[in-house]
């Protein structure tokens, strides 16, 4: 008897499925692998050949642990394609997003820490003045990216990192790109409110 | 006539000349933009990957706001905004648990029947009223714009309704066309930019630029003319970087939609802030208006 190329269990399976279809919104399980999707993909150059299609096949296959990190979570950009053109109305993107929420909260090393910080460092600017100061959010990026390196004390990757930043700020500031005021939404309190509330509803997200 | 206009955080700092030039060419065409007051932050599009409830609760704040004030329509000229504010509408209306949740901390709650507009919708009305092909007094024939929408115009995470073909949109060679430019047809209307990959993984970024870029020179195009300030800055501020590393040595400038509809209202390059891109943008401008009046 041959050996079965893929291990399944639905035990295993069906509650890791279950929460990414409940979380993402998306029907996952009407995925005939037609690979639309991965036919338009934007990072397919990117990833790998780690295409939409594959990484609903692995969350219906219960590899929970490729699920959450592989290429195609991290790099994927959110343009939507795959979703726009899937025959099943599936938008992995939407996929992609929760899979990184679930990374997030299972303190899974993200396979591209800066993605994380980026979003991370956007909202916190955003929710904290009510608008986002591109000049603050663009410095709490950065030391989150710094305090992660610091940490293994990989220093030039630091002093590039800031020399990039410091180039394109240089240009930004000469063709008067840069904006030195500081914007804030008085209404910043219900923001807050409601960020408070969102965070007790982290894994109601439909 | 007055509508509502919601700029987001993009047109009142790095973008601040698209927020300039939405209002004076829509001033020009018979339409006062009426920024709602004490406005939020969309979420953009990380909220939706930080937090759902959020990305949904930003935006309502807004359409609440906008809905008080007595606006039947607010225009939202940045695509990341206008997406994410269309969206949590939708989204708003579907769910009436999640608007109770949001509306429970909201000072003007979100009740329904505002019209989310994009930029392209305003311009096609003005378009509709005849006030386009009156206003417009230059002519720049020898501008071969490509349109580049990228994915936030037409490409939505949930079902909305889309006023745009979208795979092959036609709205900015409509607006264009009505001023008398004629926009060339290309492959990657609605490709992607790389968004915020730019600043976080500048690689993959560089590399669908540089793709873009080589299809719109291949075509013969002189610039590119887009709505969205996220892929304005992205084409033009890594320009130089992309193109070095992908061996591209023409450079095309960047204009904002309102830019081009500006230049051709009669608005000098000046006025409209065009010196503000990092390729050069006034140069092509001056030599063809110079070159139509030989």
């Amino acid at each position: 008897m041959t050996e079965s190329a893929i291990e399944f269990s639905p035990e295993r399976t069906t509650p890791f499925l279950q929460e990414v279809m409940e979380r993402s919104g998306q029907m996952l399980t009407a995925c005939y692998q037609c690979r639309r999707c991965a036919a338009g993909c934007t990072v397919g150059d990117e990833t790998g050949c780690f295409t939409p299609n594959l990484l609903i096949r692995t969350v219906m296959l219960g590899d929970r642990e490729t699920a959450l990190s592989n290429p195609l979570v991290w790099k994927c950009v959110s343009c939507y394609t795959c979703g726009t053109r899937c025959p099943n109305d599936i938008q992995t993107a939407r996929i992609t997003e929760t899979l990184k929420k679930m990374a997030k909260e299972e303190h899974v090393e993200p396979m591209m820490p800066k993605v994380k910080e980026f979003h991370d460092a956007f909202v916190e600017s955003g929710v904290r003045w009510g608008r986002v100061n591109e000049v603050e959010f663009m410095g709490i990026y950065e030391s989150k990216a710094a305090l992660r390196e610091a940490k293994v004390k990989n220093y030039d990757a630091i002093v590039e990192e800031i020399k990039a930043q410091a180039r394109l700020g240089l240009t930004m500031f000469k063709k008067k790109r840069m904006h030195t005021g500081f914007l804030m939404a008085s209404g910043r309190r219900e923001i807050k409110a409601l960020y408070k509330k969102a965070q007790e509803m982290t894994t109601i997200d439909q | 006539m007055e509508i509502g206009y919601y700029p987001g955080c993009s047109l009142k700092q790095s973008s601040a000349l698209y927020d300039l030039q939405s209002r004076m060419v829509f001033s020009l065409l018979g339409v006062e933009l009426k920024e709602i007051g004490d406005w939020n932050c969309c979420g953009a599009t990380s909220a939706g990957k930080v937090n759902d409830f959020l990305a949904v609760a930003m935006p309502a704040r807004n359409i609440g706001i906008a809905e008080a004030a007595g606006f039947d329509e607010v225009v939202i000229p940045c695509s990341a905004c206008y997406s994410r504010t269309l969206v949590a509408q939708k989204r708003l209306e579907e769910n009436p648990g999640l608007r109770t949740e949001i509306n429970s901390e909201l000072k003007r709650k979100v009740k329904n029947g505002l019209k989310i507009s994009s930029i392209l919708e305003v311009f096609m009305d003005r378009i509709d009223a005849g006030a386009m092909k009156e206003k417009a007094v230059k002519k720049f024939r020898g501008l071969k714009p490509v349109c580049y929408y990228g994915c936030m115009q037409t490409r939505f995470p949930y079902t909305v309704p889309v006023p745009d073909n979208v795979e092959n949109p036609q709205g900015m060679e409509t607006v264009l066309a009505s001023v008398g430019v004629k926009a060339l047809d290309w492959n990657c209307k609605t490709w992607c930019c790389g968004a915020s990959a730019a600043v976080n993984d500048a690689d993959t970024a560089f590399s669908l630029m540089a793709k873009i870029m080589k299809e719109a020179l291949q075509r013969g195009a002189n610039c590119f003319v887009v709505t969205c300030p996220m892929c304005q800055l992205n084409l033009d501020a890594h320009q130089d970087s992309f193109c070095e590393k992908y061996g591209i040595e023409e450079r095309l400038p960047v204009y904002f939609i309102t830019e081009v509809v500006g230049a051709a209202l009669g608005f000098a390059p000046e006025i409209l802030q065009a010196d503000r891109h990092f390729i050069d943008g006034t140069t092509l401008l001056k030599e063809l208006e110079e070159h139509e009046q030989k």
